[in-house]
């Protein structure tokens, strides 16, 4: 869900979780749907606790990805790099299974953990340093509800959400973190 | 104000108040605090530093620059000459303190992985603490491996890239693998330190002014907490925890086979990767004992994070791994003994009744005597100086451990025309000021960094409550994920 | 010593092969004089450690004469034994060198160590079964007029690099060229390392092992050969002759 400049979102604040799930079964019933919706928090809050649908990631996938690009590597350097520069040494054969298993284990691995820490860079597109929304009280554990909502209906919804138990709500705005 | 763990609603009888009141005093998870605060108190730690801790840090500092910088310049200049190896040990502290240093390193991947994976929740005050050690325990491990080279201005050829002269390196060799396998650690170590980190940066953004405020913007790469972002790092951790437990375990073991591929005897032992996995683990836990009571001793508001209980389980963790250390140790030893190989039975011999005896000895009462005959005691484990006291003799046991596995078995080999002996030279104020620089950049780093990951202890305490179960209230953890 | 023009065993060859070096050393014959040790110096440009460094197992000998006591007193007999890198086809300290340093070279078949690619790790040495190697501590001082005494033919180590028995390639290397340039093979006897060139007793023998009718061959043939540690599986190109019952502690 992107930030648009065009009009001001909602920034509903609550101190708990039970609140906060009857504010998004609230919110469905007036007709804004999870699209229109999101959730920022000081503790990870899963989507199944507010009743929202499964937020998707793609770092499962970058792993494997990076785990491929490990191991590919890892065979370059044992077979690759002895077929390049041909050393025999003690006896060995050039091409040997034992010390290659090692060499890309540990590139394997390094390339799942290096394609995992870029993942959450590349998903959560940081580092922003733009202005958002954002208020410093979600680090002390409210949960804040973004509702992008049209203009009529913004009375209706500020009504709601201060019913349910918000503990503010008030315009989303733009601020440098 | 924020979000609570409420207790049980309803009348309580006297005593089962009571009992949940010790519940929740002697348990981190069981007693929350409002958020706010405890992200107040954790950003307290931070700051009002004393002259005391100057002087220290100054202290340390000096010694760094004894140790570290003139020390190893001189012997760079001179040569390997000014250091007690010789022909036939080649091999001497250098080599006992980069393992000793690997070992250390092993604390914070056991205690913020292992432990999240098997959902200890008790690890959750104190897993960036380990970790930092790990990270800079590994810096320390690097000094040692490069200052044991005899021509350290040319340690870029172990890096395995395309040049103009068409060499690559050797994969046959152990110290290749030990290459790929300790830099694979320590960058996977640094980026699981980093990721948990970032919230609570956030959080340090969000409470800070000035050149603070500018580092934490910077450093938590403008992290709000929206829902994508959490999905985004918890997979990711969830993908780092189980991932680093293999490499953790492959860093040790490598580091062995430098020991256990090499045809002298005595080192020509197939049990040589999980022993060494298993010592590193010893002497990882017993340091974060350690570190740990250093921290509740020193730092403001810490004896809310860490409580006894915390004490309480290391020890008894410190009890299973020297029990496991101790049966890693005899396997060897008896089946090394028994195969009766001459070489390897005059080596034996010299491990324990040679000049270097003593060693030896010390290695078992440390290692085995000492926790066995304490740690069983609830009221020692609990009490924070002694078990800091056990765990440093801990650490002493396995530095002698790993002096008899390299110097004191490189000076017996088949060639008795060339046994020799080892005398420390250079190596000892290189090692004084390794351990001096550990212990600086850690206190450097609690003036910057948040040491508690404050959101995993809220997450932690959000799981847990206490119920009653007939007419007792017991714990109940919830698993929120 | 039979000249051989096309020589039956050069059809063994792979390619880039030029024969195989190898000695035997007669135990029976060794005077323990350490003249080879001496000799061995001088030809490779060995520096002098000093005393302290000597006494501390510092010394850079890269052949040393074994002294084997047997008997009790007044019975005593002593074998000596000179040992020296047994330039192995199996070499334990080839696989473990990180660059490569420690290699087995094609031509020679003998376990060449590269000085300007070694850095210092000292694993080849650790893992050397037979403790022949030496590492350059220091940078070791010539002052006038000794450095007058440096074969040209040899290079000088600086402090941190690894070195060991190189079997004289310098005069293998040698022999080869001046044989090549007069047209012929090169004969048996015409390559000494510099041990078996000052030994009086006749006791090291240096030639080819690939060529069946070579002096060193023949030796090795005989009843008295054993190779040293031969159960490690190392191969060594260098045979021990001893005769007399007495159990051998290679």
């Amino acid at each position: 869900m992107t930030e648009t400049t065009e009009k001001n979102m909602l920034l509903a604040l609550f101190e708990d979780v039970d609140p906060a799930a009857h504010a998004v079964d609230k919110l469905r019933t007036l007709g804004l749907d999870n699209e229109h919706v999101n959730v920022i928090s000081g503790t990870p809050i899963t989507e199944a606790m507010l009743g929202r649908p499964h937020q998707k990631t793609n770092i499962p996938r970058m792993a494997m990805a990076g785990a491929t690009g490990g191991l590919l590597v890892g065979i370059f350097f044992a077979f690759g790099t002895p077929a390049l520069y041909p050393v025999y040494v003690g006896g060995q054969p050039l091409f040997a299974v034992p010390p290659s298993v090692v060499v890309m284990f540990e590139l394997t691995m390094l390339g799942i953990m290096i394609s995992t820490f870029l993942g959450v860079f590349l998903d959560s597109h940081f580092p922003s340093y733009g202005p958002k929304v954002y208020v410093p009280e979600i680090s002390d554990g409210y949960i804040a509800l973004l509702i992008d909502c049209p203009e009529e209906q913004e009375d209706e919804v500020k009504k709601a959400m201060t019913e349910v138990g918000a503990a503010s709500v008030k315009y989303a705005e733009v601020q440098a973190l | 104000m924020s979000v609570l763990a409420k207790p049980l609603a309803g009348a309580h009888a006297h005593e089962e108040h009571d009992h949940e009141a010790e519940l929740r005093k002697e348990n981190l998870l069981l007693d929350p605090k409002p958020r706010g605060e405890m992200n107040a108190m954790v950003m307290d730690m931070m700051g009002g530093t004393t002259w005391k801790f100057w002087l220290v840090a100054a202290i340390m500092g000096a010694l760094v620059l004894w140790g570290v910088f003139y020390s190893w310049g001189v012997m760079i200049i001179e040569g390997l000459g000014i250091a007690g190896v010789n022909q036939p040990v080649y091999w001497g502290l250098f080599l006992v303190h980069t393992v000793f240093w690997i070992g250390i390193s092993h604390a914070g991947t056991f205690v913020s992985a292992l432990l999240r994976v098997f959902k200890a929740e008790f690890r959750r005050p104190f897993t960036r603490a380990a970790e930092l050690m790990t990270t800079f325990a590994l810096a320390q491990a690097g000094i040692m491996i490069f200052a044991h080279m005899g021509r350290v201005w040319l340690a870029y050829w172990m890096f395995p890239l395309p040049n103009q002269r068409q060499l690559w390196t050797n994969f046959h060799s152990p110290l290749m693998w030990d290459f790929l396998a300790i830099n694979t650690y320590l960058l996977s170590s640094t980026m699981y330190l980093y990721l948990p980190l970032i919230p609570d940066l956030a959080m340090a953004r969000d409470r800070s002014t000035g050149w603070r405020k500018k580092v934490y913007s910077i450093m938590a790469l403008g992290w709000r907490g929206t829902e994508g972002e959490w999905t985004h790092l918890r997979t990711a951790l969830n993908i780092f925890a189980f991932a680093i437990l293999p490499i953790m375990f492959s860093v040790h073991t490598i580091v062995s086979w430098d020991f256990a591929v090499a045809t002298r005897p005595f080192w020509n032992s197939t049990i040589f990767g999980p022993y060494f996995v298993v010592g590193a683990i010893h002497s990882g836990v017993a340091a974060v004992a350690m570190v740990l009571v250093v921290l509740r001793a020193t730092i403001r508001n810490m004896d809310y994070f860490l409580r006894p209980q915390h004490f309480d389980i290391l020890g008894k963790l410190i009890l299973i791994i020297s029990m496991a250390w101790a049966y890693f140790f005899f396997n060897d030893l008896m089946v090394q003994w028994y195969g009766g190989d001459k070489w390897t039975s005059e080596l034996l011999h010299f491990h324990e009744a040679g000049k270097w005896g003593w060693i030896w000895f010390l290695m078992l009462i440390c290692n085995v005597a000492i926790p066995w005959l304490t740690l069983w005691n609830k009221k020692i484990r609990r009490s924070p100086w002694l078990l800091f006291t056990i765990g440093l003799l801990i650490n002493v046991g396995m530095w002698a451990e790993r002096f008899i596995i390299v110097p004191v078995s490189l000076a017996i080999n088949r060639t008795p025309f060339r046994w020799g002996d080892y005398e420390a030279g250079v190596e000892v104020p290189i090692f004084i000021g390794s351990l001096a620089l550990f212990i600086l950049l850690y206190m450097l780093a609690s003036r910057i960094l948040p040491l508690v990951p404050v959101w995993e202890v809220q997450e932690g305490q959000m799981a847990h409550s206490i119920r009653r179960y007939g007419k007792e209230p017991v714990v109940t953890v919830s698993d929120l994920e | 010593m039979a000249e051989h023009n096309i020589p039956e065993y050069k059809a063994n060859w792979k390619k880039e092969e030029q024969g195989k070096w190898g000695m035997a050393i007669d135990m029976d014959l060794c005077t323990g004089c350490n003249a080879c040790v001496a000799a061995c110096a001088m030809e490779n440009n060995i520096p002098f450690v000093g005393e302290e460094d000597a006494g501390y197992g510092r010394g850079m000998h890269w052949i040393r004469i074994e002294r084997l006591w047997d008997g009790k007193y007044p019975d005593v007999r002593t074998d000596f034994q000179p040992a020296m890198c047994q330039q192995c086809n199996a070499a334990p300290c080839e696989s473990v060198c990180p660059v490569f340093a420690s290699v087995h070279s094609r031509a020679e078949k003998l376990n060449v160590q590269v000085y300007n690619r070694c850095v210092g790790t000292r694993y080849c040495a650790n893992n050397c079964p037979y403790t022949v190697r030496t590492f350059n501590w220091r940078d070791y001082d010539r002052p006038e007029p000794l450095n007058n005494q440096l074969n040209p033919d040899v290079t000088v180590r600086r402090r941190g690099v690894m070195e060991k028995c190189t079997f004289c390639i310098q005069r293998i290397h040698k022999a080869q060229d001046q044989a090549k340039a007069e047209g012929r093979e090169v004969f048996d006897g015409e390559v000494q390392t510099a041990c078996a060139q000052a030994c009086p007793a006749d006791a090291i023998v240096f030639g080819r092992v690939d060529d069946p009718e070579s002096r060193v061959s023949r030796l090795a043939r005989q009843g008295r050969g054993y190779k040293l540690l031969d159960v490690l599986g190392t191969l060594p190109q260098v045979t021990y002759l001893k005769g007399g019952s007495h159990v051998r502690t290679g």
